[in-house]
């Protein structure tokens, strides 16, 4: 039996998984790309680049970009440090550590929609705890229409996104720390770096696989963080929540453009692909070393 | 080295076991291509047989519909209909309204489920009837049980695909109690309305509680827009590029939303407040006047029995001017899937649920008025709703929206004047997404 034959088992069934619920779906995806099919119809007209026309044309695609790169670099930014920072006291193990870190992590195995839910009743202006809690301890100028204003509507989004999964970046930190050799900080010390220049010149640069898969995990989770929006705005006030991912949702299941929601796919795979690669370059996982 | 090739003998196996069950599953589920016309494909909800003798196997329908809180009463209806007709069973399955206009077409496609299923009028209407998944209903002789006016909702190209069942007036629901307490008449005009949202801000109550995260700007646009735009047709124009959201009518109904909240005549905040909220501010009696429908009557008298509640809708010009007094829906539209393999059964059932004694169960059980002709009604909200089956009112006008993006679009323009942008500013975006929309 030649060796690949012997290997079969091993590689055959998770390529035959990913290519069946990975690459055929997005092959199909961008068939349908081509066409005008209603999702609906047994029958479809090819309509060659007139979708792609469309879309990259669509007022509503626009604002939903413009909106999810805000979604994404709110989250990044205030997902990253906080857990890094977090991560940074929960190195030890200490029973006590650990115990926050599993608090921490909790937010992170409810589901999507149990969040949305529990934070819409939150931010809620009239019958919500947050208002009535800046009230209470003197800061009533802070309240706001968290979910109502179009300006702070998708930060108000953001900001629940990154409290569900702060705790599961966290634990990604806390393994990369972890994994730093303690003689390699030692020896900084020894040679009299202080606590700033431990953490640029040493623990950051040898962090950088573990920032690598927390930035672009939370990117692409960004992205796709479409049953939070659904369930907190459904895109409004005025489109101002509207992603990339309830805009397809819309296309797809509420206008019955299914050519127009695979288009608008193809453009959400090539944009999260550039902004993963662009990522991993800028973080340069490829020139750790010890 | 004799246990390891064994080894990848039995994962191999595993693996091709895999295969076959993976294949099988998608296999099952692609129904594209064979659905059309291959009528044997897919499992049914519970199989059924015709035997070759004449002799009926029992059947099992399936029905779809999305009114989950009616379900308990549609249980009892079910199990009186399965007592008259041995042999067929209903199956119900019920999702949730927003779910509902995104699933159901597809369950409908093969044809193993939804025999019966429900519509909502407008755009999940033209979707499933441009598909041809509505049976023909004209001619059955159940139709007759209907009032005619109240089923058009149902037609198309001349047939009856669909039957609605329920009948709503989407106009404001009033504290008859707040109003006599504080001397304010139903107003008659816009002035009057205005005025009497001046006088229980005065009396220290929310004049309107308005939903502006969800349901609000689609209910409330609707009595808001009737007399501006008495064409009953307006928004069939504007998708035919025929009418203008930057025209007179639509900026002039925006600028009077500015003006309810500019006046501090809706909660604070309402752009952030859903439903349940607005709901229980009017429940609570803090507010005056709940932006919804009558729908929501039986709910309101549900949680707070002390409640007295009649409808209203606003007038936004002279009272010489008005042409309607108020909005209907017709919907809850019972169809037969026209894959459905107990077609005969399936309209047995909506037989039997047009009977006046059945529809009069179901809305007295359930607090929607129906329509169904000659149902008595027992309840004091369905019967305050009844008054209005003699007054003047149109269809509700953001169900002729036939385009779900042109929907969105108006709804946005609400939101955007709520949100602080001016009234022709808010249409000319609206209209850019419009003309987007229909290729102009």
């Amino acid at each position: 039996m030649k060796k690949w034959m012997k290997l079969m088992p091993f590689w055959a069934p998770g390529l035959l998984l990913y290519a069946l619920f990975f690459i055929y779906p997005t092959l199909t995806g961008f068939y349908y790309s081509f066409t005008d099919w209603d999702g609906l119809s047994p029958s479809y007209r090819y309509i060659g680049f007139d979708n792609y026309a469309a879309v990259s044309q669509d007022i509503v695609f626009h604002k939903s970009l413009v909106n999810n790169l805000k979604f994404m670099a709110a989250i990044l930014l205030s997902q990253t440090v906080i857990s890094l920072l977090l991560a940074l006291r929960l190195t030890r193990q200490s029973k006590a550590i650990v115990a926050l870190r599993a608090l921490y992590f909790l937010p992170t195995v409810l589901s999507s929609v149990s969040v949305g839910f529990i934070w819409t009743f939150i931010y809620d202006p009239t019958l919500g705890s947050l208002n009535a809690l800046l009230e209470r301890v003197g800061l009533s100028t802070w309240a706001q229409n968290w979910l109502g204003d179009s300006a702070i509507a998708i930060f108000s989004v953001a900001a629940v996104q990154a409290w569900a999964h702060i705790g599961q970046m966290v634990i990604l930190f806390v393994a990369g720390l972890q994994s730093i050799p303690k003689e390699l900080l030692e020896s900084a010390r020894l040679d009299g770096a202080g606590r700033f220049s431990l953490f640029f010149r040493i623990t950051w640069p040898l962090l950088a696989p573990a920032a690598a898969i927390v930035v672009s995990y939370t990117t692409i989770q960004s992205f796709k963080a479409f049953d939070l929006v659904f369930t907190m705005t459904g895109g409004g006030p005025a489109y101002s929540t509207e992603i990339l991912s309830t805009y397809i949702y819309g296309s797809a299941f509420l206008s019955y453009t299914f050519g127009k929601a695979a288009t608008a796919s193809v453009f959400f795979l090539a944009l999260i692909s550039i902004i993963t690669f662009l990522q991993f370059r800028l973080l340069r996982t490829d020139r750790i070393s010890y | 080295m004799k246990s390891i090739f064994k080894l990848s003998k039995i994962a191999l196996v595993i693996a091709a076991a895999l295969l076959v069950t993976v294949l099988a599953a998608c296999g099952s589920g692609n129904g594209l291509g064979n659905s059309a016309n291959n009528n044997d494909s897919g499992g049914a909800a519970g199989e059924t047989k015709q035997a070759g003798s004449g002799v009926k196997d029992p059947v099992t329908i399936s029905f779809l519909h999305w009114r989950g809180e009616d379900q308990a009463v549609l249980d009892v209806i079910i199990d009186k209909f399965e007592q008259e007709h041995a042999g067929i069973h209903v199956e119900t399955q019920v999702f949730p309204s927003d779910q509902y206009q995104s699933t159901v077409q597809a369950k409908l496609i093969d044809g193993s489920v939804g025999d019966v299923f429900t519509s909502f009028p407008g755009a999940q209407f033209e979707a499933i009837a441009k598909a041809g998944l509505f049976a023909d209903l004209s001619g059955e002789s159940f139709v007759s049980a209907y009032e005619p006016a109240l089923i058009e909702a149902g037609q198309k190209d001349g047939k009856q695909l669909a039957l609605p069942y329920q009948l709503v007036y989407n106009i404001p629901i009033y504290n008859v109690a707040l109003f006599e307490q504080h001397g304010i008449e139903v107003p008659k005009d816009w002035d009057g309305f205005l005025a009497a949202a001046e006088k229980l801000k005065a009396a220290g109550l929310t004049p309107i509680a308005f939903a502006g995260a969800d349901i609000g700007p689609g209910q409330f646009m609707n009595p808001m827009v009737m007399n501006n735009a008495p064409d009953e047709q307006i928004f069939a124009k504007l998708q035919a590029g025929e009418a203008k959201l930057t025209d007179e009518w639509w900026v002039k109904t925006l600028t009077q939303f500015k003006e309810l909240n500019d006046n501090g005549y809706f909660q604070k905040d309402a752009l952030g407040t859903k439903a349940d909220a607005a709901n229980a501010l009017f429940i609570q009696e803090k507010a005056a006047i709940l932006a919804s429908g009558s729908y929501q009557l039986a709910g309101n008298k549900a949680s707070n029995p002390n409640l007295r509640q009649k409808l209203l809708a606003p007038i936004t010009v002279p009272a010489d001017q008005a042409v309607f007094e108020g909005i209907h829906t017709t919907t809850f539209m019972l169809a037969v899937n026209s894959k459905s393999k107990h077609p005969e059964e399936a309209k047995l059932f909506i037989e039997f649920l047009s009977r006046k004694d059945i529809a009069a169960e179901y809305a007295n059980g359930t607090g929607q008025n129906v329509t169904v002709k000659d149902v008595d009604y027992t309840s004091e909200e369905l019967k305050v709703v009844s008054e209005w089956t003699t007054k003047k009112t149109r269809f509700q006008p953001r169900f002729t929206i036939t385009n779900t993006e042109v929907q969105e679009a108006v709804l946005s323009s609400i939101q955007a004047v709520l949100g602080g942008t001016e009234p022709q500013k808010a249409a000319e975006e609206a209209q850019a997404i419009v003309d987007q929309q229909i290729g102009k």
